[in-house]
């Protein structure tokens, strides 16, 4: 009887240390944005895939919110300032300085010192992550990027007889000769370009600016001038929508899938829902340069709290969003373009036709200046002033003193 | 014979004056202390007091101007229209007709419609592209071509009021209605005995009788809109270049700017402007309770 007594007493230790030296059943609460439900449900999935996979109790709770035009990551932020918020959270470079200049964000350093997938990620992102705080440190983890390129209609080329633009006088060119009357009503039936003169248009807008060898430094400069103006006559010789002061993102999708225009600019994002509804009549090119050549690199990046509880886990959850199957997973929904080498290798992504655009366009491919004023520069002096300049309110060198000083505070 | 004090009043009002105090005192103390400040947080390390230096620089800024303006156009053509309109519903649903209780309940819509709601639906109504005010106006041979309504200067506004008057004119449709049943008949009597025609009793009876729930009616509406900021943020976020923006809506985008100092500066200013409207209403109110003590 005691023998049994014993053996019952050892076996409940047993357990009671088993249990003990398992890991603790972790939560890590993670935000993100979503531009459409099938991007939703594959975060979910992923999150699901991620708590049945990391064999370290760590469950991701994934919490989606509303982009909305770049607000996000004011709602981000102010959701932490007040004490709550998420433990990780997809983030974009340039709210960097807000988040930094607040102490909001975790030092990543050491985590990535630690971790065995840190040069699948190239050192020149690691420093563009770094010289977004101003410091030496990495406080924002690599996720994917996107390069801006022209989405246009093979179809609709081929009917007013003109090939691939490779210059930007033929790009310019091909906005006129694309723009049509096709019933002979003496209206426009299909616009050259799509214009996007809401938020987010500050992203093809620079091309035009860079084309003419203008920069971000200094927009005053004659060269960055005429990259406006080019960009003011689109809009009033007619060859863009006469919506075009407020149309955003979902408006020059839907014109450019309903044949409203014949190009326009976004990333391979939106590649799937083209393909889903133009088939092979759909193709992309890199916005062609002519003094200089410059596109927009959207970049999403992921972020670790400081006010994260359980920091250890939370960068589980990051590493496997940059390198792991959360990568792969992600970016071949998305069509983003991946960080990680190893996904970059896989068939997807080399036998990719948008994704050969974006990989050609990666050289040229920029970002804005990150200042404590980008974000509202983006959200309301850029669309306000551009909209000014496009009707005709200002002169474009005006509006571009109006850009610079809302940009440089001088 | 002294009095005895009793403290049970004082309790039973402490939880509703507690809430107050932590809802509207506190906070409403606090963005006039934060106007006193540069509170911008992008720049944490140079907040601090400031003087009148933000209530300066708002004074001088054309942008703060041209809100105000835009506010002044907006709440005078919201707010007289939806009177205007509210009255003429409020006559038509007080006459007796068969399916009144139908039309006065699908007459509220707008009203109770939220007004984010609102916004985006009169955003794709307006639409220059898709757009069904449109496609209406192109089927009747009113238009040749589609109006870009919410994306150039011209029109933008307009619309926006036009939306505001939309939403608005239920309230005062319910508010008029409910005074024009408690005119009594008499009164119509007597001004058919001394023989006024229709417009005399409209003018010498009607509005007369209805001159006080005109007055708060249209006071707390002009509160209201002048402060409003989900109809316009929804429609246009206060563009395009700055046409739609009133002063709530720039301090709206100043807040989400996170440069709160400058915000809550705009903010008292409006209040200030506000409260010189509520006045009169305020008197008014004390007016009459002295007259009845």
């Amino acid at each position: 009887m005691k023998k049994v007594f014993m053996t019952a007493i050892a076996f409940a230790m047993l357990f009671t240390f088993a249990v003990s030296a398992a890991d603790k059943p972790v939560t890590v609460t993670h935000w993100y944005w979503a531009d459409n439900s099938k991007y939703s449900a594959t975060m979910q999935q992923m999150a699901a895939d991620f708590n049945a996979t990391n064999g370290k109790n760590i469950t991701v709770v994934a919490q989606e919110y509303p982009w909305d035009g770049g607000a996000y990551s004011e709602t981000l932020f102010r959701a932490v300032m007040g004490g709550g918020g998420p433990d990780t959270s997809s983030f974009k470079l340039t709210s960097t300085p807000l988040f930094s200049a607040n102490g909001l964000l975790a030092n990543l350093d050491g985590y990535l010192a630690g971790w065995k997938d840190k040069d699948q990620i190239e050192a020149s992102l690691y420093k563009t992550m770094s010289d977004a705080s101003r410091t030496k440190s990495v406080y924002v983890m690599p996720w994917n990027t996107q390069v801006l390129y022209v989405y246009y209609r093979p179809s609709m080329f081929k009917k007013v007889g003109i090939s691939v633009p490779k210059t930007y006088a033929e790009f310019l060119e091909a906005c006129r000769k694309l723009t049509q009357d096709t019933n002979g009503d003496g209206k426009t039936d299909v616009y050259g370009f799509g214009m996007r003169g809401a938020k987010g248009g500050q992203e093809p807008w620079g091309s035009f600016i860079w084309a003419r060898g203008g920069n971000f430094n200094d927009m005053t400069t004659p060269q960055a001038i005429a990259g406006m103006q080019d960009y003011v006559d689109l809009f009033k010789k007619g060859y863009a929508p006469p919506t075009a002061t407020m149309d955003g993102f979902n408006e020059i999708i839907a014109n450019f899938k309903s044949g409203k225009t014949a190009m326009t600019v976004h990333h391979i994002g939106s590649s799937a829902g083209m393909v889903d509804t133009f088939g092979d009549d759909v193709g992309a090119f890199p916005f062609p340069g002519d003094v200089g050549q410059w596109t927009s690199m959207g970049d999403t990046e992921n972020v670790l709290l400081k006010s994260a509880k359980n920091k250890d886990a939370a960068f589980e959850w990051l590493a496997y969003l940059a390198a792991g199957k959360g990568q792969e997973t992600w970016c071949t929904v998305t069509g983003n373009v991946p960080v990680s080498r190893n996904v970059k290798q896989l068939p997807f992504f080399q036998n990719n036709k948008f994704m050969k655009v974006s990989i050609e366009g990666a050289p040229v491919a920029g970002i804005l200046p990150i200042l404590d004023t980008t974000t509202e520069w983006i959200s309301t002096i850029w669309p306000n002033t551009v909209a000014a300049a496009l009707m005709g309110k200002v002169s474009p060198a005006d509006a571009m003193k109006q850009l610079q000083a809302g940009l440089w505070r001088k | 014979m002294q009095r005895k004090k009793n403290i049970w009043p004082y309790l039973l009002l402490a939880p509703a004056l507690l809430i107050v105090l932590t809802v509207v005192f506190i906070p409403a103390v606090n963005a006039v202390l934060m106007s006193f400040k540069n509170y911008d947080l992008r720049r944490p390390s140079s907040m601090g007091f400031v003087g009148l230096k933000n209530y300066m620089t708002v004074l001088a800024d054309p942008l703060f101007w041209r809100s105000l303006w835009k506010t002044i156009v907006w709440v005078g053509l919201g707010v007289g229209l939806q009177f205007v309109f509210g009255f003429i519903l409020a006559l038509l649903l007080n006459k007796k007709f068969m399916g009144r209780g139908l039309v006065r309940s699908l007459s509220l819509i707008p009203w109770v419609t939220p007004g984010v709601l609102i916004g985006l639906m009169w955003r794709w109504i307006f639409d220059g592209n898709y757009g069904v005010l449109n496609d209406i106006l192109m089927k009747l041979g009113l238009i040749g071509d589609k109006i870009p309504f919410l994306a150039q200067e011209s029109t933008a506004f307009p619309a926006v009021i036009m939306t505001i008057i939309w939403q608005g004119i239920p309230f005062f449709a319910l508010m008029l209605l409910a005074g024009l049943q408690g005119i009594p008949d008499e009164l119509y009597d007597s001004a058919d005995v001394d023989g006024a025609n229709g417009v005399q009793k409209f003018f010498l009876v009607t509005i007369p009788s209805l001159k006080s729930v005109i007055f708060v009616t249209t006071l707390l509406r002009i509160i209201w809109v002048a402060n409003s900021v989900d109809v316009i943020f929804n429609l246009t976020e206060g563009g395009p270049a700055y046409s739609t923006q009133t002063l709530s809506v720039y301090i709206f985008n100043k807040g989400n700017s996170l440069n709160l100092g400058y915000a809550a500066t705009m903010s008292i200013m409006l209040t200030l402007g506000l409260s010189l409207v509520a006045l009169r209403y305020l008197k008014s109110i004390f007016k009459n309770q002295g007259g009845k003590a």
